[in-house]
C-alpha cells in the first residue's frame, strides 16, 4: 500500500482547516469518499478535491505536499499513524494530539502541540510562539508526548505545560517554560529573557547561559546530575535523530525556582560536553 | 511463582555489586526469606538505562503480595542506601510491582517525577546526590525449584563439581541459583514431624543417617549437595540443568562424583517436572 498523498493545487489565500486529514478520520474511507470530504477554507466549506489532488491508499501514512502556513489545525486530535507535511504549517499543529507521529519539513505557526497528550511532533524548521502551551483559560498546556524542533522557537515555549518533553535544537524566545507545572524543556542554543518565569515544578535544561535570569531563582551550585545522564541516554535511545544527546554530559549548574511559586522547579545549565 | 528483574547501576561496577549483594542477602529460599534472589549477570554501560555499569538481579516469590512487600523494602534498604546507585526495571510486562511508587516518599516532598520514553522515573534527593528509581518493575510468571543432587564421596569432591556446575549455569540468561554460592548444603523435604515446620532435613539423603532410615545413598556416598535453579521459563531451566549436570558429571567417579539425582518431593513442589535423563538426550 502506498501512502495517502494530498497535494495542494494552489497556494491558499485564506486559512485552510486541515483537521480532518488524520489517519483515524480517513481510515476505511474510499478515495472517492475522501475526495468528497468537506473542509473549511476561509469562511466557507469546500469539497476536499477542489483544493487537493489525492492519491494513494494507506490512510495510516498521510503526506501533505506543497503545504503553506495557511494550513491550520493539521494533525488535530490525532491518535495513530503518521502525518508528514512537506512545506510549512500554520497555527495549532498537533492540537490535542494523543498518539502517532507528526512531521513538518518546514516551519510552523504558534500553539504547536497545544493540549497534546501523547505522540511525537518533529519540526525540521522553526516554530512560532506558545509551543506545547495551554490556551488562555486552560489550566494546563501539553500533558505528555515529545516535541522536537530542529530550528528555533518563539516566546513562551511550554507555558503551563503539565508533562512531556520539548526539545529545541536552536534558539528559544523569551519566557521559555513560563508557568510550567511539570515536564522537561531542553534548549540547545541561546534562550531569551527570563526562562522559567513563574514555574512551579518541572525542568528547563539550557546548553547556554541565559542573559536574563529572574532574581527568584536560587543557585544550587555546579553538580553532576545523575538524572541528566539518564535523560540523555534515554532520549538518544529513541531514534537516530535524538542521538545528538550522546555528546552531553551530566554536569550542570542547578538553579531552583521560581521561588515566587514554591521553588520546586529547576533550571539546569549544562556545563560542558562529554 | 512470580518473578521480577531489576537493574542496579552505580558509578562503578564495584558499587553496583555492593548493592546487588545487599539485595540478594538473606534471599536463599521462599520458605523463610519470603523471596529468592540472586545476581543474573553484569551489564555493560550500553545495556543499562543510564549508560553506567550495572548488574541485573532477579527476584522470585510465591505471590504478587510477597513480591510487592519485599521488592520495595529491599530496594529501599539495600539499593537506595548504597552510594551512587540507581534502580530500574529489567522486565517489560503488563503486571508490575512498586519500586519508586513507594520509595518516592523518602524525598519528603522534594521528589521529582519524570516520564521519559514512556517510563516513569522518580528522582529522590539524597545526600550523595540523587537516587533515581523507576516507578515500577515488570513481573512475569516464573518457575522455581528446578533442582539436581550431586552425590559424592566427600563434601570436598561434591563442592568442586558443584562450583563448576554453578559456573556453567550462570551462563544461561534468565536463571538464578539463589542459595549461597549456588549450592545447597542442607536440602530439605516438604513437611516435618513437627507441625509448625513446613520443611525439614531430607533424611533419605543424609549420609550420617544411612543405617538409621530408609536411605537413598549407597555405601560409597559421603556427601550430597543440591543445586536449585529458578528461571523465567521452562526452556531456560532445562538448559541450565543440562549444562550444570554435564559439568558435574565431567568430574566422574575418579574425582569422587558417584551419582546425579533430583528431588521430586512427591510431586508436591509444583506442576513442572524436569526429567534428568530427558534433559541429557
Amino acid at each position: 500500500m502506498s501512502a495517502l498523498i494530498f497535494t495542494l493545487k494552489n497556494q491558499p489565500k485564506f486559512t485552510l482547516d486541515a483537521a480532518p486529514l488524520t489517519p483515524e478520520n480517513l481510515e476505511g474511507k474510499t478515495l472517492t469518499q475522501i475526495k468528497n470530504l468537506k473542509i473549511i477554507y476561509g469562511n466557507k466549506t469546500s469539497k476536499l478535491d477542489t483544493l487537493f489532488t489525492v492519491e494513494g491508499t494507506d490512510s495510516s501514512q498521510i503526506i501533505i505536499e506543497n503545504s503553506t502556513d495557511k494550513l491550520i489545525n493539521a494533525g488535530q486530535a490525532m491518535t495513530k499513524g503518521s502525518l508528514t507535511i512537506n512545506g510549512d504549517a500554520g497555527d495549532f499543529l498537533g492540537q490535542g494530539m494523543k498518539n502517532g507521529t507528526l512531521t513538518v519539513i518546514g516551519n510552523t505557526g504558534s500553539w504547536t502541540g497545544n493540549a497534546m497528550s501523547g505522540g511525537r511532533i518533529n519540526i525540521n524548521g522553526n516554530a512560532g510562539d506558545y509551543v506545547g502551551a495551554g490556551l488562555p483559560g486552560d489550566a494546563f498546556g501539553m500533558s505528555n508526548g515529545l516535541i522536537n524542533i530542529k530550528g528555533n522557537a518563539g516566546d513562551r515555549v511550554g507555558d503551563r505545560m503539565r508533562r512531556g518533553i520539548i526539545i529545541i535544537q536552536g534558539k528559544s524566545g523569551n519566557y521559555c517554560g513560563s508557568r510550567i507545572h511539570a515536564g522537561t524543556i531542553i534548549v540547545l542554543d541561546k534562550v531569551g529573557k527570563l526562562p522559567g518565569e513563574g514555574m512551579r515544578r518541572g525542568t528547563i535544561i539550557l546548553a547556554k547561559k541565559p542573559t536574563h535570569l529572574s532574581a527568584t531563582f536560587k543557585s544550587c551550585g555546579n553538580l553532576k546530575m545523575q538524572f541528566l545522564r539518564l535523560l540523555f541516554t534515554q532520549l538518544a535511545s529513541i531514534d537516530d535523530e535524538l542521538s545528538l544527546f550522546n555528546k552531553y554530559g551530566p554536569e550542570a549548574h542547578r538553579f531552583s525556582g521560581d521561588l515566587a511559586r514554591n521553588g520546586k522547579g529547576e533550571l539546569l545549565i549544562l556545563q560542558h560536553y562529554k | 511463582m512470580k518473578a521480577t528483574r531489576i537493574i542496579i547501576t552505580a558509578m562503578t561496577l564495584k558499587w553496583a555489586y555492593r548493592a546487588a549483594n545487599a539485595i540478594r542477602g538473606f534471599a536463599s529460599s521462599v520458605i523463610a526469606c519470603g523471596i529468592e534472589a540472586d545476581i543474573e549477570r553484569e551489564l555493560k554501560p550500553s545495556e543499562t538505562p543510564d549508560g553506567r555499569p550495572g548488574i541485573s538481579v532477579m527476584i522470585f516469590a510465591m505471590s504478587m503480595k510477597d513480591l510487592e512487600k519485599h521488592v520495595a523494602t529491599r530496594v529501599g534498604q539495600s539499593v537506595m542506601t548504597t552510594a551512587t546507585t540507581a534502580c530500574y526495571s529489567g522486565l517489560d510486562s503488563e503486571q508490575k510491582v512498586s519500586m519508586g511508587k513507594s520509595l518516592r516518599f523518602f524525598g519528603d516532598g522534594f521528589q521529582i517525577s519524570k516520564v521519559v520514553n514512556k517510563r516513569r522515573f522518580w528522582r529522590i534527593p539524597v545526600m550523595h546526590g540523587e537516587f533515581i528509581v523507576e516507578e515500577t518493575a515488570g513481573v512475569t510468571k516464573a518457575i522455581g525449584g528446578g533442582n539436581f543432587l550431586v552425590l559424592a564421596k566427600t563434601a570436598r569432591h561434591g563442592l568442586a563439581a558443584c562450583e563448576k556446575a554453578v559456573e556453567e549455569i550462570q551462563k544461561v540468561p534468565g536463571v538464578i541459583t539463589a542459595f549461597p554460592g549456588g549450592v545447597v548444603g542442607s536440602g530439605s523435604k516438604v513437611g516435618s514431624k513437627y507441625k509448625f515446620l513446613t520443611a525439614s532435613t531430607n533424611e533419605a539423603y543424609c549420609p550420617t543417617l544411612k543405617g538409621q532410615v530408609k536411605s537413598e545413598l549407597s555405601d560409597e556416598i559421603g556427601s550430597v549437595l543440591e543445586i536449585v535453579i529458578d528461571g523465567l521459563d521452562e526452556e531456560s531451566i532445562n538448559e541450565a540443568m543440562r549444562l550444570g549436570i554435564k559439568a558435574a558429571c565431567s568430574f566422574g567417579p575418579a574425582k569422587g562424583i558417584c551419582r546425579i539425582s533430583a528431588g521430586n518431593y512427591g510431586g508436591n513442589l509444583g506442576p513442572h517436572l524436569f526429567h534428568l535423563r530427558k534433559l541429557l538426550k
